[in-house]
């Protein structure tokens, strides 16, 4: 792989219609299908039922999928707030891979819940229940990808004149896109507290809202690691890897802090050995936390993290393991030692595959329309 | 050409980002920290002085099921007959045609047996209602938990929180409803008390204020040391206390009551999440103290951004 310093955000140049855009449209189509028909056909298709009353649109596309969508927050507070000002290049990068993820999440709820039409609710403030955890996420979701990552989006797409005019708003406008994230993606582990004894011991704990918003960080910085070196490949740029390794840096050092709360919180609660004799939950648990643990020290060497293989293999893993944890709570650990699992439909699988195709899709058009993946050009 | 910005990998402390930074986010976490623990003492919600509820003692109940068919006619519910292939009212467990239910408890050796009412217990401080978003489940005349259709945006995290497992949700329909007890609060201003308690033949189960109900179990108790599982009235404290109580001859648990202490799942799911947004104060201390650093940011940016555009003569990217 060719490396350079990236200087600035280059539209790519490829052809706009590919195999891999037609192959991702058309897994969006069928979701697209499926999610039409499903409006007039009610839930019942699903894998859901009253005892696993939520399922992967919810679990995977939103509560868990929305962690690699947070590069925006990761990248962001690290470029402005942590001042590494070479990190500006790849903002657009996370910018829309993030309103990307979260904009398809959100498309995805849109059809989970049964009774959408009455969603209006969430622009009136005295109908809102704050001591609901759902609540905050639905305000503060909806509020973030329709306000203030949608502005963060918006030099990318508008003339930099048009933008001008709004442009003294920015650095109220990106404060409010790194709380508003901080909030929801905590309040997205604050949902299953309430659940109590239905969520596993392992699982269950009042840090759920701390581990979910590290891990969004975690897995943000991840994603973004991921998506640059995968566009790289497939669009043919160099990549920069010092950047790259900057990343990695700030990853590791988030997965570490996830690890230690992590096992220090199952100490404080006394379920220590749970975590080693718990069948299982026990082999669930330790997994999440190598699949962290393990990048994150093969990445603390300077050395090793300027090896693309090695970040591309430890960033993965990093997803992997961050993924897999969000997703325990709500579906791995929820209703543990039960007879009865749920499992998604096929409808359920293709609309939730088609949901992130979509996203997929919208990112490789976004690319050959816009200015987004880094490149280095000369002067 | 030149690039802006710090020399990469030049370690954690990057130019620009000072220690006086440093010490205001310090600063604003403490102070945020603080707010945070002041309130500490969450909100005690105890039950309404005219709260109603129901009293079911297993001990009395003959398995009858007259409750069962009464609750399905006086809430204009279609009957689930699906085990008996469309003759009789069968429904296996709560569901969105059934709010109300019998179900035996059998040990595995035969010796230990028991009848059980199920049905939405009416709780003191309720997780559905604190779960709910939109205020579509919330406790409302004689602490009944009432649900709201035009406020209900089918989300089910009612059934997420719900510790015993009640509301149900219509699966296969258009416009779904959460289907659960709701103490047949539309009888009651006719002066009728709910079908269940009404057609029961041997008054297993009563209706009745919570505070004349637990009056009564407690009277049964002490006329019959013994007799009843610890002595103890379930619901009078368990999860924060709920408005329907049971007495039983077997454990609790073994009717699917859990047994899991007495704090309600609201009050534990509110600890953290309730801190932190009451009053809003802490999301806004650390929103003044990012938008403090990133005035600062931003304008060294343009700045930068300016000297770039005139070396390179490209504009700058946002």
């Amino acid at each position: 792989m060719k490396t350079a310093h990236w200087n600035y955000a280059v539209r790519t140049d490829r052809p706009l219609i590919t195999a891999p855009l037609l192959f991702f449209s058309a897994l969006a189509l069928i979701a697209l299908a499926l999610s039409a028909w499903r409006l007039f056909g009610g839930l019942a298709f699903t894998g859901m039922n009253d005892d696993y009353a939520i399922g992967v649109w919810k679990t995977f596309n939103v509560m868990t999928l929305t962690a690699l969508g947070s590069s925006a927050l990761a990248a962001g507070l690290t470029t402005w707030v942590f001042n590494q000002r070479q990190l500006h290049v790849v903002m657009r990068t996370a910018l829309t891979s993030s309103i990307l993820f979260y904009g398809t999440g959100m498309f995805a709820l849109g059809f989970d819940v049964g009774r959408p039409w009455n969603f209006y609710h969430v622009i009136l403030p005295w109908n809102w229940n704050l001591h609901s955890a759902l609540l905050e996420v639905s305000v503060c979701m909806t509020a973030y990808v329709a306000l203030f990552l949608l502005y963060e989006n918006l030099p990318t797409v508008l003339p930099a004149r048009w933008f001008a005019r709004i442009k003294p708003l920015y650095p109220y406008m990106v404060a409010a896109a790194f709380l508003l994230p901080a909030m929801h993606q905590s309040s997205l582990g604050s949902l299953m507290v309430i659940a109590g004894t239905k969520v596993h011991p392992l699982w269950q704990t009042q840090m759920l809202p701390a581990f979910y918003l590290i891990q969004a960080i975690v897995c943000g910085f991840a994603s973004l690691i991921l998506i640059l070196m995968i566009s790289c490949l497939a669009f043919h740029r160099p990549l920069d890897i010092p950047i790259m390794a900057t990343l990695a840096r700030f990853m590791a050092w988030g997965s570490l802090v996830f690890v230690v709360l992590r096992y220090a919180d199952i100490v404080i609660r006394g379920e220590l050995s749970t975590a080693f004799t718990d069948g299982w939950y026990a082999v669930l648990f330790q997994g999440e936390n190598l699949f962290v643990l393990i990048p994150a020290l093969v990445l603390l060497g300077a050395r090793r993290r300027s090896i693309p293989r090695v970040l591309f293999v430890a960033a993965a893993a990093t997803a992997i393991g961050g993924l897999v944890y969000r997703f325990s709570p709500t579906t791995l650990a929820f209703r543990y030692g039960r007879a009865s699992i749920y499992f998604p439909s096929i409808g359920e699988l293709l609309m939730c595959v088609g949901y992130i195709s979509l996203a997929i899709a919208l990112f490789i058009l976004a690319v050959r329309r816009f200015a987004i993946l880094p490149d280095r050009i000369s002067d | 050409m030149t690039r802006h910005g710090p020399q990469r990998g030049s370690g954690e402390t990057a130019e620009g980002f000072s220690r006086r930074d440093l010490f205001r986010i310090g600063a604003s976490a403490s102070a945020a920290t603080l707010a945070a623990t002041l309130p500490a003492s969450a909100e005690e919600r105890g039950a309404p002085a005219d709260a109603l509820g129901l009293l079911y003692d297993t001990t009395v109940c003959i398995g009858c099921k007259a409750c069962v068919a009464a609750c399905t006619t006086a809430n204009n519910l279609e009957p689930d007959t699906e085990l008996s292939g469309g003759i009789w009212q069968m429904p296996t467990d709560l569901n969105s045609q059934t709010k109300n239910i019998i179900q035996l408890y059998r040990s595995p050796d035969g010796a230990e047996s028991s009848f059980m009412k199920r049905q939405c217990m009416q709780c003191v401080d309720p997780a559905c209602a604190s779960a709910c978003p939109f205020n579509a489940l919330s406790k409302g005349a004689y602490g009944i938990v009432e649900w709201e259709p035009t406020r209900c945006i089918g989300c089910r995290f009612c059934e997420i929180s719900c510790p015993f497992d009640v509301p149900r949700f219509e699966w296969a329909k258009f416009n779904p409803r959460i289907v659960k007890c709701e103490l047949c609060r539309h009888r009651l201003p006719q002066g009728l008390q709910p079908a269940c308690t009404e057609v029961c033949p041997v008054s297993a189960v009563i209706f009745g204020k919570r505070a004349d109900l637990l009056r009564e179990a407690h009277r049964r108790i002490d006329a019959n040391p013994g007799k009843y599982y610890q002595n103890r009235v379930y619901g009078e404290q368990d999860l924060g206390g709920t408005q329907v109580v049971y007495l039983s001859h077997v454990p609790f648990a073994k009717l699917g009551l859990p047994e899991v202490g007495t704090e309600s799942r609201a009050h534990y799911g509110e600890k953290v999440h309730g801190v932190i947004y009451k009053g809003m104060v802490v999301p806004a201390i650390v929103y003044a103290g990012l938008a403090f650093i990133m005035r600062r940011r931003f304008n060294a940016h343009e700045e930068h951004a300016r000297d770039e555009q005139s070396k390179t003569g490209r504009e700058d990217q946002l």
